[in-house]
């Protein structure tokens, strides 16, 4: 079965496929969409959008552990990596079950979502751009790679991103390290949609304590900067925000922000794709990963739903398996999809989605995949190299005074300090977000504390008072170390390893460099000095049996975490020898095919990628739209 | 305190009309709520997923509605009068200022009370005149409102807008307020009051002989049906279609309106009625005076403090909460549940 002919044919509905599925049918494009989920969560319309969405909810709050994907349908045709299936590896042993075919030595810890509006169903929110070092590591540390483009080239599709996601935060404290001040890096009179969500108590305590202390490390002398941290969920709009949309100039053949609306009315937060009665504010649910309950908190559905449907046909339960290509054009010719009716049945169709220009957004992992199974885009053998995630590092303790945690989204604060300084070469820069959630993540809390207090034999008010006690005290800080781009972490596929629709699954080798060993002992470092000076007594236990990311480093045992940031599998670079796309996210190889998503980020950095990879992605829909009004 | 300064023919002349009128429209959009809110929080957790959907939505929207009055009053120089002892309606009773064709309860959600909803939000026909007195349709009251607003303000050298820059920043904005489905409209000019003016009948009558409101075609928001419709759908129990119109009702899928999922509250409650269970006088009065708070709150949001709106959220939820409680308590002596009653109470 061939699909008619469109302009664009783009795999996967999260905030790639669908930003582009939006930006383009409204430029009048003609756009099929395939998604490899079920249809029922594709719903736009009021009634199939609220029933679907609740019930992800009732999945969520019926779940045994609350991971991340626990929300969101387990479908054996499109299987997905599940944070549950991280396991210790064994060395020279067969890899443990789960979708990611663990090949170690140590496992890659993130998962991603398949289906309508992909990770970002499940995505913290935290929207931190890059810094202007992040993109130049080579020329100014001599480590990693530069990007072919700069901060300044990205600024405008920042920008658009920012308002595309609906950012909440303050510019005037986005003060970071070895970078201009925030008029200086935002612009003069930049501001984002919409105020800053309210800082925690926590926030406000811990801060007073930690702001401007002195650290040392390795014989420097650094201090704290603890700011706000911009996010993707729903606050008070700014009334000095002037943009509305983002529109395609034929004229100049650029994307542009303009005010839709003019002056007149203020920005309006973008509500739940169920009524316009929800979710214009964050309402402090606390549950933001692994799903916000009223939609205060951007997902890539809300895009979609703005996409001119007139132009766009999605076509669900189609897992994009191979592409075809014109080997004499080099010219794509169609992207061969499975569709399945029952998504635990093996039974399949096959379909041939065949348009002028293809889009693979099905993440960094999948895109891989997809190109490997396809002898495609690798002329640089490149495809599936460079695998990345910021390595999470957890410490936790007690505070003296009770800072009362599990209260609003996962993190309102950051510090600064160690995105970008000299030490990047020598060792990671990371970024430190205080917790909202106290030890939640570490070690289940509240859960976990229940059962402590029930085998001390505490039950009643002695039980009520000890947790009392010991929850409100809780803090957490995490260290998300940037791992550096290496060509042997990395994605492969081989027969042996096939789902039940006969695609391949993920073959994964990961290991940590000494490059990122040493970021965590230094990280270690600084927070020994932030619990001493804050009487914070420290609880954290890296375990080397029981954790999966237990690592040594000079006789010191740490344990790394995965964040969810699937990054670098197609990086972008100069030219067709160090990369698989240009700076347009075009394929060298094919001038037909453009790949989406965090997989063509070269280097990390340390913010969260989504705000990034959604400017890329804006610069992809640009150069799209460029290409087929040539 | 309503009618102080109407003429008897409906009509409006004067500033001091004008005033009052939109103090009237004020109380006219707060006189809804509690009537809604009972409807709605009568309906048991779970059930009835169409009829909370389409309460809720038109609630939210009278809330709006009365806080763009406030609004247009404020734009004129008038200051919204909202805590007072007379600003709450004695039910049962009658839209302020209305023909008194009808009467409006504290009830819970079922036929006769969806017959009421249906009569309030009656979109208004062209034969009958605009009249802010003795109207028998909303439409007709705001049809004299705005025909009021352009006459007076025509009629006055320099207008009737203030350029007060303390008295503009009284108006609510997208700062303040959120989550009412259609677009606060600060106001300043003519041309913002007949917007706030057009926002107010669109979504509640809807447009030109169509089931729609107006918040598509004003904002570019998703299509939806005004008040009225979505009531007749509940009354009908049958969805209608985008080609359906006012003529030819609901013609598309059934719809499941389960009538008896629904707690048996006590009609028109009032606190005398529990004056022999205190513990019961103690909750209801309870419920009355968060619900004074919440006036209080909305009252200096709307003179001056708009910020404060913000901090009402937390006492609408607790009002929410309050309700549902007393409903969840059997009357004794009778096969009624107690409910909230929404007296004044300092």
């Amino acid at each position: 079965m061939k699909t008619d002919h469109y302009d664009v044919v783009i795999a996967g509905s999260g905030i790639a496929g669908s930003l582009i599925a939006k930006t383009l049918t409204r430029a009048g494009k003609k756009v099929l969409l395939l998604e490899a989920g079920l249809q029922a969560g594709v719903a736009l319309d009021s009634d199939g959008a609220y029933n679907n969405y609740m019930s992800y909810l009732d999945r969520f709050y019926n779940a045994a552990a609350k991971v991340p994907n626990s929300p969101y349908p387990i479908l054996k045709d499109a299987p997905t990596s599940n944070v549950l299936d991280v396991v210790k590896l064994t060395p020279g042993g067969p890899p443990p079950p789960g979708y990611l075919v663990q090949m170690g030595p140590l496992p890659f810890a993130s998962d991603a979502v398949r289906g309508p509006g992909g990770t970002m169903l499940h995505w913290l929110g935290t929207t931190l751009r890059m810094l202007p070092n992040d993109f130049k590591m080579k020329t100014v540390y001599n480590q990693a790679v530069d990007w072919p483009i700069t901060a300044d080239d990205l600024r405008p599709y920042y920008e658009m991103a920012e308002l595309e996601i609906g950012v909440s935060g303050e510019v005037s404290e986005q003060t970071y390290p070895d970078t201009p001040a925030p008029k200086a890096y935002f612009g003069k009179d930049y501001v984002f949609p919409m105020h800053k969500i309210p800082q925690s108590y926590l926030d406000t305590e811990i801060a007073k304590g930690v702001q401007n202390m002195t650290v040392k490390l390795n014989k420097r002398q650094y201090k704290i900067n603890c700011i706000s941290t911009p996010q993707g969920r729903n606050s008070t709009p700014n009334a000095k925000y002037p943009y509305r949309d983002v529109i395609w100039n034929k004229a100049e053949k650029k994307l542009k922000l303009t005010g839709l609306l003019g002056e007149k009315y203020d920005y309006n937060p973008v509500p739940s794709i169920w009524d316009a009665y929800t979710g214009q504010r964050c309402e402090g649910n606390a549950s933001c990963v692994p799903i916000c309950p009223v939609q205060a908190k951007y997902n890539p559905l809300k895009t979609l739903k703005r996409s001119n449907f007139d132009h766009l046909t999605i076509i669900t339960q189609a897992v994009a398996s191979t592409i075809n290509i014109d080997e004499k054009t080099k010219e794509v010719t169609g992207i061969v999809y499975k569709r399945y009716n029952n998504p635990d049945s093996p039974e399949y169709t096959t379909g041939v989605a065949a348009g002028k220009i293809y889009v693979l957004a099905a993440n960094a992992i999948e895109n891989a995949k997809i190109l490997l199974a396809s002898g495609a885009a690798n002329s640089s053998d490149q495809v599936g190299r460079n695998l990345m995630d910021h390595m999470v590092m957890l410490t936790w303790g007690l505070t003296k005074e009770k800072i009362y945690p599990y209260r609003g989204p996962g993190s309102t604060t950051n510090i600064a300090t160690f995105r970008d300084g000299p030490f990047r070469s020598e060792h990671a820069a990371w970024i430190s977000p205080f917790d909202n959630w106290g030890w939640s993540w570490p070690v289940f809390s509240p859960g976990s504390d229940v059962s402590d207090g029930l085998a001390m034999g505490l039950f009643g008010k002695q039980l009520r008072d000890y947790l009392n006690e010991r929850l409100t005290r809780q803090f957490l800080l995490h260290f998300e170390c940037e791992q550096s781009p290496d060509p042997d972490n990395r994605v492969t596929i081989d027969h042996q390893y096939l789902d039940p629709l006969g695609n391949y699954k993920p073959i994964i080798h990961y290991y940590a460099t000494d490059y990122m060993l040493k970021s965590m002992e230094a990280a270690k470092t600084v927070s020994d000095q932030i619990f001493a000076a804050n009487g914070i007594e420290d609880h954290t236990v890296y375990n080397p049996v029981t954790d999966a990311g237990y690592v040594t480093y000079k006789g010191q045992g740490y344990t790394y975490r995965g964040a969810g940031h699937i990054v670098g599998t197609h990086r972008m670079g100069f030219n067709k020898h160090d990369s698989v796309v240009n700076h347009e996210q075009r394929t060298w190889d094919h001038p037909n095919l453009f790949l989406a998503g965090c997989g063509n980020m070269p280097t990390l950095g340390t913010s969260n990628p989504s705000l990034t990879m959604t400017a890329l992605t804006f610069k992809a829909a640009e150069a799209i739209l460029k290409q087929l009004e040539k | 305190m309503a009618g102080k300064h109407t003429r008897d023919d409906g009509t409006i002349r004067t500033l001091a009309e004008l005033k009052s009128a939109l103090q009237n429209a004020i109380e006219l959009e707060h006189s809804t709520i509690p009537t809604y809110l009972c409807a709605l929080y009568s309906i048991q957790d779970g059930t009835n997923q169409k009829a909370v959907e389409t309460i809720r939505s038109i609630v939210v929207e009278e809330m709006l509605h009365m806080i763009l009055a406030c609004n247009i009053l404020n734009a004129i120089g008038g200051e919204p009068a909202i805590n007072k002892p007379g600003f709450v309606p004695t039910y049962p009773g009658h839209l302020p200022d209305s023909d008194n064709s009808f009467v409006i309860n504290l009830a819970k959600f079922s036929r006769e009370s969806v017959d009421v909803f249906l009569k309030i939000e009656k979109p208004a026909t062209t034969s009958e005149p605009p009249k802010a007195k003795g109207y028998q349709t909303i439409g007709q009251f705001y049809q004299a409102v705005r025909i009021g607003l352009e006459y007076v303000n025509d009629n006055t050298p320099g207008g009737i807008f203030t350029k007060d820059k303390k008295q503009r920043a009284k108006q609510i904005t997208a700062e303040h307020y959120y989550g009412s489905g259609g677009q606060i409209i600060p106001v300043y000019t003519i041309d913002d009051a007949r917007e706030a003016i057009a926002e107010i009948v669109g979504q509640g009558e809807g447009i030109d002989d169509t089931i729609e409101d107006s918040d598509q075609q004003m904002f570019g928001q998703g299509i939806e049906y005004a008040h009225y419709f979505r009531f007749n759908e509940l009354h009908e129990e049958r969805l209608y279609k985008d080609t359906d119109t006012p003529k030819s009702g609901p013609t598309g899928d059934r719809i499941v309106v389960e009538w008896d999922a629904v707690y048996n509250m006590k009609p028109n409650p009032k606190m005398d009625d529990f004056k022999a269970y205190p513990e019961l006088l103690e909750k209801v009065r309870d419920f009355n005076r968060t619900y004074t708070l919440l006036l209080d709150n909305i009252h200096n949001a709307c003179n001056g403090q708009p910020d404060l709106l913000m901090k009402g959220v937390a006492m609408m939820y607790q009002l929410k909460y309050k309700a549902i409680a007393l409903m969840n308590i059997p009357v004794p002596g009778t096969r009624y549940m107690a409910g909230p009653s929404f007296e004044f109470e300092k």
